[in-house]
């Protein structure tokens, strides 16, 4: 509102909005990082205990984290080429 | 039991010591018990903020060394009832001491006060991890700026990953003109932005230093907009239903405006 009457007469944008874009974009790629750090660690331990059970190799591994409303589904992909035998006898 | 909440901020310097201060005492004023303790190992401020420094004898290291009781190194502040500080020593740092005996430290604390308030060094190093260890709750110190509030959303994922809630927003030396001038952003824009809950707005007030460099918190001596709104947090914190007080001086087009656009 504020906003679109200011522009209405033709003023610059003032610097408080232009703060608060600038943040919302920086803050969305921080949340972004910190995130696929974690995906990163999740991968990694991920592999360690599915190769116990697996033979796979790992550049076929995909995972990805789906938004879907209001919450999050984490797809897994691990494409396995065999079971080790010695976990099936158990 | 009383609730442990850890007062903390991402960027130094934006009045965490100067909150924890002002709430404490606000507490106190309004019937409650109260122990503010100092987790700034190496860098203790709150003892000088509160004006309570010539009387520390113990710190929290002394009670974890096992050098005195806890109850020992508790000072009271006698200008009101049921507050009581527990200081940070100075010649140490913040390796010296491990999160679950701050930990410790707080759980004892909760049993014999309604507030245990922990102001927390900046950032989010072990200084943050200590503070918090003991935690149930947060507030949030954030300025409106780009940088502290950047920061203060950083702060706020560790919270939320440590299962810390509520998570309540504070946001200091606000400044009414600015805003109406269009060169600070409002108390709408920073909550867009952090997405928590706001427990409360404080002005740029000039008593601030005023009241630190005689060493008597804001709260004492009521009146002033920024003791004011630390009365009203500190409400809020008792559960009172308060709502957010408008600083906002809006100019006259803006006044105009919004007359004609308000709801109901
Ligand atoms: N509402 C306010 N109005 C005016 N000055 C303020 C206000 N709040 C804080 N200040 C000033 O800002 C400075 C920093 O405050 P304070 O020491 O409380 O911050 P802090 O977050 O504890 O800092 P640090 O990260 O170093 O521990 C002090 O000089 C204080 O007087
Ligand atoms: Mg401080």
């Amino acid at each position: 509102m504020n906003l679109s009457i200011r522009q209405l007469f033709g003023r610059k944008p003032k610097s408080s909005s232009i703060a608060k874009q600038r943040l919302k974009l920086v803050i969305t790629q921080d949340r972004f990082d910190v995130d696929d750090r974690v995906m990163t660690r999740l991968h990694h331990e991920l592999a360690e205990v599915l190769a116990k059970y697996f033979e796979f190799s790992a550049n076929s591994v995909k995972m990805d984290l789906k938004q879907e409303g209001n919450s999050y589904i984490l797809v897994a992909d691990f494409p396995y080429t065999k079971f080790h035998e010695t976990n099936m006898r158990q | 039991m009383g609730r442990v909440i850890v007062v903390t901020s991402g960027k130094g310097g934006v009045g965490k010591t100067t909150s924890t201060a002002n709430l404490g005492t606000a507490l106190a004023l309004l019937d409650k018990t109260v122990a503010v303790v100092d987790a700034d190992v190496g860098l203790r401020n709150l003892d000088i903020v509160m004006g309570l420094e010539s009387r520390i004898v113990y710190t929290s290291m002394d009670v974890i060394e096992k050098q005195c009781e806890l109850s020992k190194a508790l000072v009271r502040d006698r200008r009101v009832d049921g507050l009581m500080l527990l200081a940070a020593s100075q010649k140490n740092n913040k390796d010296d001491i491990q999160p679950e005996q701050m930990k410790a430290i707080c759980d004892k604390l909760r049993t014999t006060h309604d507030f245990v308030l922990v102001d927390s060094p900046a950032g989010i190093e072990r200084g943050f991890s200590n503070a918090s260890a003991g935690a149930d709750e947060a507030i949030v110190i954030t300025t409106p700026d780009v940088s502290a509030i950047r920061d203060a959303d950083r702060i706020i994922g560790l919270l939320q990953n440590a299962r810390i809630e509520p998570i309540n927003l504070v946001i200091n030396r606000f400044s009414p003109q600015l805003v109406g001038n269009g060169s600070m952003m409002d108390q709408d824009d920073v909550l867009d932005i952090l997405n928590i809950e706001l427990i409360g707005v404080v002005p740029e007030d000039s008593g601030v230093i005023n009241s630190t460099n005689r060493g008597i918190p804001l709260v004492y001596e009521d009146g002033s907009p920024g003791a004011q709104a630390y009365m009203r947090i500190a409400r809020r914190l008792t559960g009172q239903r308060i709502p957010i007080h408008n600083f906002e001086q809006k100019g006259l087009l803006n006044n105009i405006v919004n007359w004609f656009t308000r709801k109901k």
